[in-house]
């Protein structure tokens, strides 16, 4: 079972990151999938692939009431970020999906109906959680042609979705970046390869640089906080991506 | 998670129920495939059948029960292709639900380790609604599997008529004078084609999808 991890709570507004699960088999790439609440209401940020679907709820409903999660967050389409849509809605049907216009048709393929999903367009929108205002923030081709990062103004939170990504060795399962030299190289061939567009990527770093950020937190390795952050995207400025091999 | 190393009883009968629905699979894939190829037979009974009108028209009052019989076999092979049509819906149906059942099995185990990992009782009534669904839908397959098998049943009935028209125009063909040798080697081809079909419809009917063996 995933273990489950408080990041960040100011009364009733938490963010609870849900990682590392011991019993997840090799093949299948460690995610990290996160919980936003706020008073009665939850978002699960990239819910997680199907095969890992019992781990996440477990630690979740041990955490909060799954009934009470209004949807999921989807910054992608990848298999690994909301494969388990579908047994979602089968514990609630209700529940929404928020994701890219792009999106909104491929990812009924992994479950819901035309009332489940809500289509984010390219520019952004506000996603209310009970009184709360989080905002899709735009992060096209970084790595999908449309894609989605969630930023807590309140809580100074961004989920990046793959950016800040890194595939971490066995042994180094930290939930948070200690020594950032040693950690970026675990992230720089995911970022060269996966990071399609030098431009958006720089775009990208203008948009949330203007951002007050505490943790920048990706869907797998570890989470960036305090000065760690604007090292990463000072970092991730200066990468050429969009590069295969050498 | 891994169910390979780590299951309990349900994941035990859940991993011979997928056996048993990827073996199933299978089986209808391989009898769509014989079915196809009586597709492409029953086609050529019907040229066969046109060539043979044709012939006996030549021959006169000498092929005159022949050319009856060619008709018959004309029409015969009509029949045998629209039952074809009947029996590849049924088996597309099959295919479908037998998907479905694949889908089921997954979404069942993954259901059924959440249950055991999670302490919420309420996901005990989700897996008891899928698990009534599944139940629908490995009753629907229940019911397309008997519809199947009566359809096959059904078409090896028509073939043996078919058999009994082919043999019928081997005799007629005796009486057909100087086209008897034509005539002969027409209805003879006939009773090899049908006869070639009847086996396939037969190892069809005692194909492992009906018997479970």
């Amino acid at each position: 079972m995933k273990t489950t991890k408080t990041i960040f709570q100011d009364g009733n507004h938490k963010w609870v990151a849900i990682v590392r699960d011991p019993d997840r088999p090799d093949f299948l790439i460690d995610t990290n999938e996160y919980l936003v609440t706020h008073g009665s209401q939850g978002l699960l940020l990239d819910p997680g692939g199907a095969e890992i679907f019992p781990a996440v709820f477990s630690a979740l409903s041990s955490e909060f009431d799954p009934l009470a999660l209004i949807g999921v967050f989807a910054s992608h389409q990848d298999p690994d970020t909301c494969s388990s849509l579908a047994l979602w809605l089968e514990f609630n049907p209700k529940m929404r999906c928020y994701v890219s216009w792009m999106w909104a048709g491929f990812i009924p393929h992994f479950g819901g109906s035309a009332e489940t999903f809500v289509s984010i367009p390219d520019e952004g929108a506000d996603i209310p959680l009970d009184g709360l205002t989080l905002r899709a923030v735009p992060a096209h081709y970084l790595h999908s042609s449309g894609n989605f990062h969630l930023y807590d103004k309140a809580a100074r939170m961004l989920f990046s979705g793959d950016v800040g990504a890194a595939l971490l060795p066995a042994g180094e399962s930290g939930l948070f970046v200690e020594d950032f030299d040693a950690h970026i190289r675990h992230a720089e061939g995911f970022h060269r390869r996966w990071m399609g567009s030098n431009e958006a990527k720089r775009a990208w770093c203008e948009r949330v640089s203007k951002l007050e950020i505490d943790m920048l937190c990706p869907q797998h390795g570890a989470i960036y906080q305090g000065t760690d952050v604007q090292r990463f995207i000072n970092w991730f400025d200066e990468l050429q991506v969009g590069v295969c091999g050498g | 998670m891994d169910d390979r190393t780590n299951f309990g009883p349900a994941q035990a009968s859940g991993i011979a129920w997928a056996q048993q629905a990827r073996n199933d699979l299978l089986r209808i894939v391989r009898i769509n495939e014989e079915i196809k190829a009586i597709v492409g037979v029953a086609f050529k009974i019907n040229i066969m059948a046109l060539n043979a009108i044709f012939l006996a028209k030549r021959a006169g009052t000498a092929a005159r029960g022949f050319g009856v019989l060619s008709h018959e076999l004309r029409v015969f092979s009509q029949d045998l292709r629209d039952s074809m049509v009947g029996l590849t819906r049924l088996i597309h149906a099959c295919v479908s639900e037998v998907s479905h059942v694949l889908q089921d099995i997954r979404q069942t185990r993954l259901l059924h380790q959440a249950v055991e990992s999670s302490r919420d009782g309420r996901l005990v009534e989700v897996l008891a609604e899928r698990e009534s669904r599944n139940a629908e839908h490995a009753q629907h397959l229940v019911v397309l599997r008997k519809q199947l098998k009566r359809a096959l049943d059904d078409a090896f009935q028509l073939v043996e008529l078919g058999g009994m028209l082919a043999k019928s125009a081997k005799i007629e063909a005796a009486y057909g004078q100087s086209f008897a040798a034509s005539l002969a080697q027409v209805s003879g081809e006939f009773d090899g084609v049908v006869e070639e079909i009847r086996t396939s419809l037969e190892a069809l009917r005692r194909s492992a999808f009906f018997t479970g063996r």
